[in-house]
């Protein structure tokens, strides 16, 4: 007993050692446990039957069969295909020209852009390098403060792990849900379910709030320090025309409502959701790189924007199930409407990507999808065989007792948890910590008492101010990347204090009212 | 087609990969004789990443594959109440198919989340051996433990030639059960391509600092 609990104790410091190093960590996370694992096999602590069993996890509904995630690449696709078609950009400038005429009018554009595009990315790296690049250069040249610029940024890119749709969400709640069912069989209660248009639902308020906190800070910020963020001393763009705002604002901002609204109202499951959000991400970046060499592809963009109208409005109108006995004409012409709207539909979106080919843009944003979701499947292969190994060991026991241990009782537990994962945010990103600590720490948690969705949502909280906290926070890291020169790191850190001190007060809301994270869920349609 | 076939030629697929085993010490080799190997392993290198290559646009394939029958399940499911196993399989298929054959590319495109915190100071040479060790380290013993564990399972699957459990399913289960085994290779191709680079990048045998093999700006982030 003793052995193993030493072998289990050595194998999480010998992880965390050697993931320094700077080897990939899904490898260098199962490449560990396999080497205690053969090591526990040798001492006769560990049984052989269990890492055999990995080739069937992998094929299994965990990773390879696992219908929840079928929703990561395609929110990723759709993110990509934002970027690479420069929506996400466009998004970002209508935004500051048409708020950068007021005092910390560039601040608001960065909080909601940012709020917006990590809703449709849930990237941070990916979010924090594009609004470097295209906004703290306008805001350093409208000689905003470099601290509040880069806090600004830093922390609206961290939004993406709060705000749905984002696919740290979708692996937390693939994690919570399966913890939450082993809480339950230890409880011997009936099953908590955990989907992810519950968590969707949870992070919504406290994400809506969080974005009002920033926005009241820069606004606090304006009006005390107005040389701190001044306006656009002269625009002399040309104004933004009619089109450009629908077009560059409105499209997104649709596309984004409706895979959320689809989600919440629970017409749509987010995998179904995140295919129509794709498709419509095609479709908006067909349009976006158009030219006049496009026609008649055009056109089939617009015909397959009509197609999903015709069979929104057509399914509600008439019942099309043709198997139903008492089919009418009626029915069989609204088949035939609905179908023809499908074709065009369908049409329309391989225009989309005929565009998209066209312009050489398809390739590389379908490869960088590919990379994206490879890398959080191989992290979940990894962090699986480093879960399968600890657990072997009896690490899991261990965690629960220790977290038994603190003192405080379960709020002790608590705090403890969430100090270790803040910690283990430094060094580790969201992925890794969802698909390895996660699910340590939280079935006792649960049996202790809490409520599964507010402890994600609590989580989610605590690792995004943790991805923002100097000297590690990864946000602060890709801005420091991405930013000119003359920005000193230490003004970085600085410009960062005060969003930490704003994501504390969030966090202390939500834990002393969980109806933030919870009323929602409660209501929104199964 | 009998199985018989199939086994023969997965168990010649056996002993091709257990004889090309030596194959896989030439980064080694590389580091202590360049002279002798460099040029041997510069071709190995290049035709391993063109295979890879080759292996990622299988996998963007898949990519537009599960982006189409998502939607083709939603549409049917949404506008005509219809559902079919087959399509739904599909959608789970090309999930699966898309990283299990992105995977090793991404590893030679360094798209693979690492630790940052110590590795900027470990300059370049040390930053290679941090490969070369990583390698052989942790990621043979993991794809071929996999290859080995896995070896019994996709016997049966190839026997049976598996399909669905449902009668509307589609008949390619051991084709999916095979991806495990397409990953471990493939990942373990993509390993020595990367262990092949670093050996030659500290003897000299390919110049220092090429843009070519620098992290795509943006190509590297985590969540």
């Amino acid at each position: 007993m003793a052995l193993e609990v030493l072998l289990a104790l050595g194998m999480f410091a010998a992880a965390i050692a050697a993931l320094l190093a700077g080897y990939p960590v899904a490898l260098t996370l199962g490449g560990i446990a396999l080497i205690f694992a053969l090591l526990g096999m040798s001492l006769g602590v560990f049984p052989d039957s269990l890492l055999s069993s990995l080739p069937s996890r992998i094929q299994g509904g965990a990773i390879m069969q696992n219908e929840t995630l079928v929703a990561v690449p395609l929110f990723v696709l759709m993110g990509v295909i934002l970027e690479r078609s420069k929506v996400a950009e466009d998004l970002l400038h209508i935004a500051s020209r048409l708020l950068g005429r007021v005092n910390g009018g560039l601040g608001y554009a960065v909080v909601l852009v940012g709020a917006l595009l990590a809703a449709s990315t849930g990237i941070v790296g990916a979010t924090v390098i594009t609004m470097t690049l295209i906004a703290l250069p306008s805001m350093l040249r409208q000689k905003y403060d470099p601290r509040l610029a880069t806090g600004t940024i830093a922390a609206s890119g961290t939004l993406g792990q709060i705000i749905p749709p984002s696919i740290v969400l979708i692996l937390l709640a693939d994690a919570v849900s399966n913890s939450a069912s082993q809480a339950a069989s230890q409880m011997g209660i009936g099953a908590f379910v955990v989907s992810v248009g519950d968590l969707f639902a949870g992070a919504l308020i406290p994400g809506l709030i969080l974005v009002g906190l920033y926005l009241v800070w820069i606004a606090i910020t304006a009006w005390l320090h107005p040389e701190r963020c001044p306006p656009a001393a002269d625009d002399t763009a040309d104004p933004l025309t009619r089109k450009e705002v629908i077009f560059g604002l409105g499209a997104p901002l649709v596309l984004i409502f409706a895979v959320l609204g689809a989600i919440l109202s629970g017409i749509a499951t987010p995998t179904e959701a995140a295919a129509i959000g794709v498709a419509g991400a095609i479709l908006l970046a067909g349009l976006r790189l158009s030219d006049s060499s496009d026609g008649w592809l055009v056109t089939l963009v617009y015909a397959a924007f009509a197609g999903l109208g015709i069979i929104v409005v057509v399914r509600n109108l008439v019942d099309l199930r043709l198997g139903v006995a008492d089919a009418t004409v009626f029915a069989f012409a609204g088949v035939a409407i609905a179908l023809a709207a499908s074709v065009a539909f369908f049409a329309g979106l391989i225009a989309g990507m005929l565009i998209l080919y066209r312009r050489a843009q398809l390739s590389p944003a379908l490869k960088s999808g590919v990379h994206i979701t490879s890398m959080v499947f191989l992290i979940l292969i990894g962090a699986s065989l480093f879960s399968l190994v600890f657990r072997g060991f009896g690490g899991d026991e261990i965690v629960a007792d220790v977290l038994h241990a603190v003192p405080g009782g379960k709020w002790g537990a608590l705090i403890g948890a969430m100090l270790v994962m803040f910690m283990l945010g430094f060094f580790l990103d969201f992925i890794e910590i969802i698909f390895v600590v996660v699910p340590l720490v939280t079935p006792p948690l649960i049996v202790m008492g809490f409520d599964p969705v507010w402890l994600a949502i609590l989580m989610a909280l605590n690792l995004q101010t943790s991805f923002l906290t100097p000297p590690f926070g990864f946000a602060l890291f890709y801005l420091r990347g991405a930013a000119p020169d003359e920005v000193k790191t230490s003004q970085i850190w600085q410009g960062a204090v005060p969003f930490i001190g704003l994501q504390l007060i969030m966090i202390l809301l939500v834990a002393s009212l969980p109806w933030l994270a919870t009323w929602l869920p409660s209501i929104a349609v199964k | 087609m009998e199985p018989e076939v199939f086994l023969r030629i997965g168990a010649f697929l056996k002993w091709v990969g257990i004889i090309v085993i030596p194959v896989f010490l030439l980064p080694l080799l590389t580091l202590v004789l360049p002279g002798v190997f460099s040029a041997a392993s510069r071709t190995l290198r290049n035709h391993i990443d063109e295979v890879t290559q080759w292996v990622l646009r299988a996998a963007t394939v898949f990519a537009l594959a599960l982006v189409i029958f998502q939607l083709a399940v939603v549409i049917a499911s949404y506008a005509f109440a219809m559902s079919w196993t087959w399509l739904s399989e599909s959608v789970i298929y090309a999930f699966a198919a898309m990283f299990m054959l992105g995977s090793a590319s991404a590893l030679l495109q360094d798209a693979h989340v690492r630790v940052d915190i110590l590795r900027p100071r470990f300059g370049e040479h040390g930053r290679y051996w941090v490969e070369l060790v990583g390698t052989y380290l942790f990621l043979f013993p993991i794809m071929v433990r996999l290859l080995m564990t896995g070896e019994q399972g996709l016997t049966r699957t190839w026997t049976l030639f598996e399909g669905s459990r449902e009668s509307d399913g589609l008949p390619l289960l051991f084709l999916f059960k095979t991806l495990v085994p397409v990953f471990a290779v493939l990942m373990l191709t993509a390993g020595l391509s990367v262990a092949l680079r670093a050996s030659l990048k500290l003897t000299g045998g390919l110049p220092h600092d090429d843009d070519e093999d620098l992290p795509q700006a943006g190509e590297h982030y985590g969540a």
